[in-house]
């Protein structure tokens, strides 16, 4: 584990909402071209950590935060949020591709929000790139200039990731990818996960054990705000060290 | 940085709008303070308005204003509250809801000098018919014509209004009744009738704020008489149309203050039945 | 079971009840009908032997006059709208979207104070308040200073569309753009109000519908004129206002093309505010 790079290093991560704590003092590291899977009941703080990872949790009004989460030795919360948006990309549980822009647009709706030109060839050339990376190159490559109410859920959430794999970002946070699609598009997106993780890191939230399992090397396991285990997924899965884990795992899988 | 700057600039907007609000008062206020300073208190009660002995009591304009507007209400509320309950029990859709949404839209949307005109030609020779039947002087214009056009007028708005009070009783309430063996009517009358008094309460008093500004039509079927209506049938005036027919017509300065000071009046009875019917709902709530 | 409906005469009177409620609901929906018949039957049977190709293009002549028109009524009102429009559509937006997006703010609460207000205000004040802000100072009357008073009738309408079309763009649209380490500021202008376009554009549609009928706040502001002006800083003639005044006069002819404007009014004030919301439906 000591012997592959770092992405994002948690370092006693607190979070909560008035007197509601949501994280309780989480310390973790996440490494380079690996998925890691983050999974635990209901309430356990999963989505709220996978927000604070780019500065997402601070719409809500009332939160307060404290500990240190560092990305490649700079820590984020002493920067301008923006800044670590564009390294490191989200996918939301349920798809939003931008309803007034064609699927190009889209892909490329990064760039275009942020104010920066791009030579048309250039565009073209990372909308193609990153819809191949997403797999949806070959079903939307004539109908580019569209607009997305067409596309399918599934295609739809592929083509958020594409979106977000445009912004060539280091790290990818999926928030529930595929809670909203069905199992067909589920299955496309996990093979699609395992590749990506040559050109990119995936840290997911999922509440589907069995995608956890599929589908990444490293898991996590919440529980009540807590990191109750960390390791590769097959010793967790097979051999846990806590009897929490072992019981959420049987619960779920029984 | 720009974030910070945008979220104040803005912020201006409703520092704006309430700065706006506030220059609105203060100058209908200006505006009248050469008629506070004259008049006095009894401005209000004083019935005579006589610009030939500069005699100028704003009385009857006041009553005027809230017998034609309550008089209205009388003749809409039954109509309205029943295409309520039409579009808002009965019939909520289907082509029949389609084409009473369209009818109301339609009246809703033609413009008040319209009906004025319309009230003129056609309403006002009717009335004076049915005054020469009972013996009445055959003015045509008056209180009663002017509260029908208003009454027109106002039937769109609170129908609308008491339809979503209707339409919002929720569905289980009345099919928990209907499954007891209930008749329709019955659940109007013990369901519905009472959950939705206070919307429609709310929205009679909506209506009246809006009628009693109304000024086109009535103007044009008032009779324009600067004297209290002594029956149904009389010639009378309200503020709305002594503004609309003496402030571009007058030169003397303490008249112009006078009407501003009227309009002022005619702006707390809006103000006052539209805060009573948002408070109405909101205490629902 | 039987003793719970009561007797077979109590049921039949309950029933014949309710039947007759219906019918009476029935019959005054029906007489709302023939109301609103009557009167848009008896516009256009007044109104169509008026409308000819020299009613649009011609100026109005005196009593008695072959081709009498309305030209400079229908220029007044499309003068007067846009520049209403150009006052209040930009200061609308600006406001709803800050009431939108800062709903909590004490300065927003208080702002929406203000606009149940504006809305309450008779629209016959609003021309004396544009008569002393504008014609006084000017000297004169004006499109102008008619114009100030429209938009303020205006600005409610445009504000409270915009504010609820922002409302309604799903959250998840923000989030992706800021996912995506684009600015709150960029993500407001350039995703956010993209997606409210659409209930923007009905409000500002449903605004000008409004104001396009309105007279009484243009009795003493624009005044009227008899002339085609294309200026904004002189009297100009608008279509309620010439109605106002064809239908109060004495003459036979003047009221027969006061018919025909009226006819073209309620069509144009039907169609803007029946077909923006028909349209914008999706």
């Amino acid at each position: 584990m000591m012997s592959v790079p770092t992405t994002f290093r948690v370092i006693d991560l607190r979070v909560s909402i008035g007197t509601d704590a949501i994280i309780r003092g989480i310390s973790m590291d996440f490494f380079a071209n690996t998925v890691t899977s983050i999974m635990g009941p209901s309430g356990c703080g999963k989505t709220t950590f996978i927000r604070c990872m780019n500065r997402l949790h601070e719409l809500v009004p009332s939160i307060q935060v404290s500990g240190d989460i560092v990305l490649f030795n700079q820590n984020i919360f002493s920067v301008n949020p923006m800044l670590i948006r564009r390294q490191v990309g989200m996918v939301f549980q349920r798809p939003n591709p931008f309803p007034t822009m064609s699927i190009f647009e889209n892909v490329v709706a990064g760039y275009r929000l942020n104010g920066i030109r791009l030579a048309k060839s250039e565009s073209a050339q990372i909308v193609e790139t990153s819809l191949l990376k997403a797999g949806l190159w070959h079903e939307v490559k004539d109908s580019l200039h569209r607009k997305g109410a067409f596309l399918s859920g599934g295609q739809q959430q592929r083509l958020c990731i594409a979106r977000a794999l445009a912004m060539d970002p280091s790290v990818l946070l999926l928030d529930e990818p595929t809670s909203a699609l069905d199992p067909k598009s589920t299955s496309h997106i996990e093979d699609l996960i395992a590749e990506l993780k040559e050109s990119v890191s995936i840290i997911m939230v999922t509440h589907n054990i069995g995608q956890a399992s599929r589908v990444s090397d490293y898991t996590a396991f919440f529980l009540a705000g807590e990191l109750i285990e960390y390791g590769t997924t097959q010793k967790l899965f097979t051999v846990p060290d806590d009897p929490r884990t072992e019981e959420y795992l049987s619960r779920k899988f029984g | 940085m720009t974030d910070r700057w945008f979220k104040i600039g803005l912020l201006v907007a409703p520092a704006f709008l309430i700065t706006l609000v506030g220059g609105m008062a203060i100058t209908l206020m200006w505006g009248a303070s050469s008629s506070f300073q004259q008049a006095g208190w009894g401005f209000y009660t004083q019935l005579t308005w006589d610009p030939v002995h500069h005699v100028y009591g704003g009385g009857v304009f006041i009553l005027g204003s809230v017998v034609t507007t309550l008089l209205a209400l009388f003749l809409a509320i039954p109509i309205a509250l029943a295409i309520g309950l039409f579009t808002g029990y009965y019939f909520t859709t289907g082509p029949i809801a389609v084409m009473s949404q369209w009818v109301l839209d339609l009246l809703a949307s033609v413009p008040s000098v319209i009906f004025g005109f319309w009230g003129l030609m056609v309403m006002v020779p009717a009335v004076r018919h049915f005054e020469m039947l009972l013996g009445v002087a055959p003015y045509g214009v008056g209180l009663f014509s002017g509260a029908v056009v208003l009454a027109t007028m106002m039937i769109p708005l609170t129908a609308s209004l008491i339809r979503e009070s209707v339409a919002t009783v929720s569905l289980e309430l009345k099919e928990g009744a209907l499954a007891l063996g209930a008749t329709p009517l019955e659940v109007v009358r013990h369901i519905v009738w009472p959950i939705s008094l206070p919307g429609i309460g709310s929205a009679i008093m909506l209506g009246f704020g809006r009628a009693i500004g109304e000024t086109m039509a009535v103007t044009m079927v008032v009779g324009n008489a600067n004297h209290l209506p002594t029956h149904l049938f009389d010639p009378t005036n309200t503020i709305a149309s002594l503004i609309a027919s003496e402030f571009g017509e007058t030169s003397d300065p303490v008249v112009v203050a006078h009407l501003i000071h009227l309009g002022l009046i005619l702006l707390v009875l809006s103000l006052a039945a539209g805060m009573l019917g948002r408070y109405i709902i909101r205490k629902q709530s | 079971m039987h003793s719970t409906m009561g007797t077979d005469a109590q049921l039949s009177r309950r029933v014949w009840q309710d039947r007759l409620f219906k019918l009476i609901l029935v019959g005054v929906a029906l007489g709302v009908v023939l109301l609103l018949t009557t009167i848009i039957g008896f516009v256009i049977k007044q109104g169509v032997s008026v409308i000819n190709w020299s009613f649009f293009t011609q100026l109005p002549q005196p009593p008695g006059a072959r081709y009498s028109g309305i030209l400079n009524a229908i220029l007044g009102t499309l003068m007067l709208t846009a520049l209403a429009s150009i006052l209040s559509i930009p200061v609308g937006m600006w406001c709803g979207v800050a009431m939108a997006e800062h709903p909590l703010h004490p300065l927003v609460k208080w702002a929406q104070v203000s606009v149940d207000g504006i809305q309450s205000i008779p629209s016959i004040l609003f021309g004396i308040m544009a008569y002393l802000w504008v014609v006084v100072p000017m000297g004169q009357f004006s499109a102008v200073a008619g114009a100030v008073a429209l938009s303020m009738i205006m600005l409610p309408i445009v504000i409270r569309a915009v504010e609820e079309a922002v409302r309604r763009v799903p959250t998840t649209m923000r989030e992706a753009s800021l996912a995506l380490g684009v600015s709150p500021f960029r993500t407001t202008i350039k995703v956010v109000i993209p997606c409210a376009l659409n209930g923007i554009l009905t409000g500002s549609l449903l605004g000008v519908s409004r104001i396009s009928g309105e007279t009484a706040p243009l009795l003493f502001t624009a005044f009227g004129s008899p002339f085609l002006v294309l200026s904004m800083f002189q009297p100009v003639q608008s279509m309620p206002i010439l109605i106002y005044n064809y239908a109060t006069s004495p003459y036979a002819d003047w009221q027969q093309i006061g018919w025909g404007a009226s006819l073209v009014l309620i069509l144009f004030c039907f169609v803007l505010s029946v077909g923006t919301r028909w349209v914008f439906k999706r």
